[in-house]
């Protein structure tokens, strides 16, 4: 019985999700509903979307648009500027720091994203679960977004580089004894943690609310049928919260390429450049003459980014209802 | 937190939904906790409380204590020195109220830009037009800011917006794609029997978004609202380029002052982090029951 | 003793710069914020001057209020927040600037976008010996783009109480420095107190240090900026073979260096130096302010690091700290530089470098104040300073990550390799 709730769940997703719905059938829902009833659209519809899209495009799409420009010029920022063609961007590839750097942000993404989301989906979990004090405790998690980056990186900077190694030291974990923030092989561990400190709390609010939604009637349903609590896990609150989940792991990649307080905070890059991100080398270049370079790594990188969400989305397509 | 759309039996693929108040209800009954969890998740929070007790005892220290490299000593003297540096170097009062406009604005231009634009897009999802917007408004997401950072400087220096308005219309626009993704997912949860039935009334479009959707939109909106007022409040990249008159700078573009390669005053610094922190935290707590029924009834599918 | 005052002078005036900063900023903020009042005809005219060091700032309101004491034509606005690209962007730049010169400058200067202060008479009072480092620096061709008004010098610190307990005299040879490290470790005492964790101390430090005592600078960087796209392992010129024996003295010294150095930063260096935990501290003068947050009775004293075993090398790096200089842009520049030449004033300018730990620029300056930093004054005086190497390598090039590498016990040769590397690429770039 359970199965047939989880089908008739995702049944009804996958029927909402794009314009194709049949119309008699999708106006019990939102969606294009409304459409029925007029042939044309009603023009406030366009009075709501064009003045904003308008002023989206003057003010976001614009300036990128010159910002792109500029990386096919030798431009230090203001003043004359020459066209170079491609100059820059064969410059980038035949960069090996900036291929380290991706590398390296890519890397660290990867892991960063897949830390939170599964620390992030647990505490949902535990905190929806019949746990004292769920309210404060929530609020205490979600505490972490409030404070800003600089103030994270000086305390972990000196927890890392004090607090730890006393603490090892003591239980004699030699590993640990030295500043991990001074280990070029193992600085990334602590930039994950910083960072994944500071990320988990929006990505909580999202997972609380995706576990909320499930219906008590499911679980009640599925433990009748003996279903242990890690089954109910898998196959219950995993699939129906699948779209959150998606969320998450696209805007939380995004988010955590664009590195740059934490990394700069903890280890300005180092030990040498093991931990430098792509945003950081593309601020060194702003203030300066390497400014038409970085524009190009930059506009190279939106590429990257949008390449990497939608492989995301492609891939998630047949099991998550957005 | 009463829901106001009335669901249709067997429609909605979410039965009860377990608000916030149920689960305190499931406490207040005598149901029995799960005590294991409960301790682990206190242990979690030392690692948030931690940080935060470094933090508060930094910026009661004095300028030598502070820089004794003992994170987590009490501040012996206590003194309220580092507020008095802060408040003055910073211009504290002068400072907060620009932050606290450019924050105002954002809020609630982000609410009304993002709930109308969702709102045409969710309607409208089988036009070309409307769909293509939401996905160009996504795609945007992705630009990294210095590819836009200085041009836009160029720009809003020709329109004399290089001021706090400025700021805090492109912080707007910054959080409108976000803002739309939230809105358009919790717009598929609101039927549209409710809109069809005050049309059927007589209602216009605009009288059904204004009296009917975006009240229900409120939780959303709180949600939204608090994201904008986060990203607005400690962004400090953004208005330090933007800005011209120094004199109209917001907090977070002041209290880098504080940073320098070469001089450290923590308890300066920290201070002032706190001070900026504070009403953060004071909205944040504030809006809490909004944001969790927000997202909670955002769920419903 | 006047250490001790001296140093408490620092301490307080960092005190209390921030104090008058406070006051200060509020003051200016509230010029800024006030329209002037009234409708005489003669309208004083508003120029913005821009400083954003901030021990200093209390200091210059202090001088903006004079200036406006002693005439009322002309108003000044302080500036510390605006950011300087972006000021040039929108095409608003401040009116008299008074900056850093390193290379956060040199676009500025080489686009021809500061005005030419050569026919000012303060341009003739200037010690001519500072010329070629500013050349060095940045330079556009037939203009005086920048002119110096504080030079910070910088070398190795050392606590005189420990060098007397050891009987130890300053050294003045290589040879000499490394006997004082071999004694003072078999007497239990860290000889120099590393802080690798903050790599531009590294730069700052041991690399400009060894490499300013042991290059010419001028030839060498001139060379590579010839070879440009050609430098690497066959050109005449190159990281790798030019700075081979520099970094090769740099990383002899690391041995003398207290375990754990790597995961130490410059406030950890601070207030270990002002407990007494090492005798030697390759820091610049902006350390002794903060080593007296914490030791306001430390008695100091500097000497330059002797890289070689020839005493007549030895040089202090030096860098000016701040150099005042007039947009083309701005549309008041004779305001500006009558505003200018009041802060060039005798007076006002040897104030400054008394209270802040600088050298004078004019001929006619006295010596620096600060008791401890009179072990550099014959150098600066007999002009054997040069600019930090770290700061002639454009900062797209991250140099200070590099030498930390080296610090943590990598190998010089590949680093300097990348260096090589890394100034061909960016030669190539900035050529097209």
């Amino acid at each position: 019985m359970a199965t047939t709730t989880t089908e008739s769940v995702t049944t009804a997703g996958s029927r909402r999700r794009g314009g194709a719905a049949p119309r008699l059938q999708s106006g019990r829902r939102g969606g294009a509903g409304l459409r029925t009833k007029r042939s044309r659209t009603d023009p406030l519809f366009l009075v709501f979307l064009i003045p904003t899209l308008l002023l989206f495009t003057l003010a976001i799409t614009l300036p990128a648009v010159m910002g792109i420009v500029l990386s096919f010029t030798d431009s230090v920022g203001f003043g004359d500027f020459r066209f170079i063609g491609l100059t820059n961007y064969v410059a980038v590839f035949s960069d090996p720091a900036i291929l380290q750097a991706y590398l390296f942000t890519i890397g660290f993404s990867l892991v960063t994203v897949l830390v939170v989301n599964a620390v992030a989906f647990l505490l949902a979990i535990a905190l929806t679960s019949k746990v004292r004090g769920k309210i404060t405790l929530r609020a205490v998690f979600v505490l972490p977004m409030v404070i800003s980056g600089i103030v994270i990186a000086y305390v972990f900077s000196f927890l890392f580089a004090n607090s730890l190694p006393a603490l090892a030291t003591t239980l004699g974990f030699a590993p640990l004894e030295q500043s991990i923030l001074a280990n070029p092989d193992l600085a990334w561990i602590a930039i994950v943690v910083v960072t994944a400190w500071q990320a988990i709390p929006s990505t909580l609010l999202i997972y609380i609310a995706g576990v909320l939604s499930i219906p008590a009637e499911v679980y009640e349903a599925s433990a009748l049928d003996g279903a242990s609590a890690w089954r109910q896990l898998v196959s219950i609150t995993a699939p129906l919260t699948a779209g959150y989940i998606l969320i998450n792991l696209v805007i939380g990649f995004k988010n955590f390429l664009n590195s740059y307080d934490i990394i700069v905070g903890l280890t300005d890059g180092g030990p040498g450049t093991s931990t430098t991100s792509v945003a950081m080398s593309i601020f060194k270049g702003f203030n300066g003459g390497d400014y038409a370079y970085q524009m190009a790594n930059a506009t190279i990188f939106f590429v990257i980014a949008v390449v990497i969400a939608v492989i995301q989305l492609r891939a998630t397509r047949g099991k998550a209802a957005l | 937190m009463t829901i106001q759309a009335p669901l249709q039996p067997g429609t909605t693929a979410t039965g009860t939904i377990r608000s916030v108040d149920a689960d305190r209800n499931a406490g207040r009954r005598g149901e029995r906790f799960n005590w294991p969890v409960t301790v682990v998740l206190v242990l979690c929070t030392l690692s948030v409380l931690v940080p935060l007790y470094v933090t508060i005892t930094m910026a009661f220290k004095t300028t030598s204590q502070a820089v004794d490299g003992n994170a987590f000593s009490l501040p012996a003297p206590f003194s309220v020195d580092g507020f008095v540096q802060a408040w003055q170097l910073t211009d504290f009062p002068r400072a907060f109220g620009v932050s606290v406009l450019v924050a105002a604005i954002t809020v609630v231009g982000t609410i009304l830009l993002a709930s109308f634009t969702a709102y045409a897009i969710a309607r409208n999802w089988d036009r070309r037009l409307f769909r293509w917007s939401f996905f160009y408004l996504l795609a945007a997401m992705f630009l990294p800011f210095p590819v836009l950072a200085l041009s836009q400087v160029k720009l809003t220096g020709l329109a004399h917006l290089d001021n706090p308005f400025g700021v805090a219309i492109l912080h707007v626009m910054f959080q409108l794609s976000f803002s739309v993704l939230l809105f358009t997912a919790f717009l598929r949860s609101i039927p549209a029997e409710l809109e069809e039935s005050a049309r059927i009334d007589g209602a216009s479009t605009g009288q059904v978004f204004w009296r009917l959707v975006f009240p229900l939109l409120a939780p959303m909106s709180a949600t939204v609202g608090i994201f904008a007022f986060l990203a607005s409040w400690n962004d400090f990249v953004m208005p330090s380029l933007i800005t011209s008159n120094p004199a109209l700078q917001t907090l977070p573009v002041l209290q880098q002052m504080f940073q320098t390669q070469f001089s450290n005053n923590y308890n300066v610094s920290f201070a002032s982090y706190l001070m900026a922190m504070a009403p953060a935290i004071i909205v944040y707590l504030f809006t809490q029951r909004w944001v969790m029924a927000g997202v909670t009834q955002g769920a419903i599918k | 003793m006047q250490t001790h005052a001296t140093t408490r002078n620092a301490a307080a005036l960092s005190r209390r710069g921030f104090l008058l900063g406070a006051g200060g900023i509020g003051a200016g903020l509230a010029l800024a914020g006030c329209a002037p009042l009234g409708s005489s005809s003669s309208r004083p005219e508003t120029i913005t001057f821009y400083v954003s060091k901030p021990e200093v700032i209390g200091y210059f309101d202090e001088v903006i209020a004079k200036f406006h004491d002693s005439q009322s034509r002309i108003r000044v606005i302080r500036d510390s927040t605006s950011n300087m690209s972006a000021n040039f962007v929108r095409n608003r730049p401040p009116d008299l600037g008074c900056l850093n010169y390193n290379y956060a400058m040199v676009s500025f200067v080489e686009h021809g976008a500061l005005s030419d202060l050569s026919d000012l008479p303060e341009k003739d009072t200037i010690n001519p010996d500072l010329w070629p480092l500013m050349k060095q620096t940045a330079d556009y061709p037939g203009r005086t783009s920048v002119l110096p008004y504080s030079v910070t010098a910088a070398s190795v610190i050392y606590n005189k109480q420990i060098f007397a307990d050891q009987g130890i005299d300053v050294p003045t040879t290589w040879s000499e420095f490394r006997d004082v490290c071999e004694r003072l470790t078999k007497a239990g005492i860290t000889p120099m107190y590393g802080t690798y964790k903050d790599n531009w101390t590294i730069a700052q430090g041991m690399f400009d240090y060894s490499v300013g005592g042991m290059l010419d600078l001028q030839q060498t960087f001139a060379a590579l900026d010839r070879e440009g796209t050609k430098v690497g392992t066959s050109s005449s010129v190159s990281f790798e073979k030019d700075f081979a024996a520099p970094v090769d003295r740099m990383v002899d010294l690391l041995q003398w260096h207290q375990k754990g150095a790597a995961s130490r930063g410059y406030g950890d260096g601070n207030l270990a130096f002002a407990q007494g935990k090492a005798a030697m501290y390759l820091q610049g003068p902006w350390a002794l302010g903060e080593i007296a947050k914490s030791n306001k009775d430390i008695d100091l004293g500097t000497f330059p690091f002797p890289a070689t075993d020839d005493a007549a090398d030895n040089k202090v790096r030096v860098n000016v700290d701040l150099g005042l200089w007039i947009p083309e842009a701005s549309r008041k520049k004779e305001a500006a530089r009558e505003f200018l030449s009041f802060l060039m004033s005798p007076a006002v300018n040897d104030k400054y470098n008394a209270d802040n730990n600088g050298f004078g620029v004019r001929k006619d300056s006295p010596p620096a104040s600060n008791p401890a930093l009179r072990g550099m004054q014959d150098s600066y005086d007999q002009a054997k300073f040069s600019l930090g190497a770290s700061q002639l390598i454009p900062a797209e090039i991250p140099v200070a990550n590099y030498l930390q590498s080296i610090a943590f016990g990598g190998a010089p040769a590949p680093q300097l390799r990348t260096l090589d590397g890394d100034w061909a690429r960016l030669a190539l770039r900035t050529a097209a």
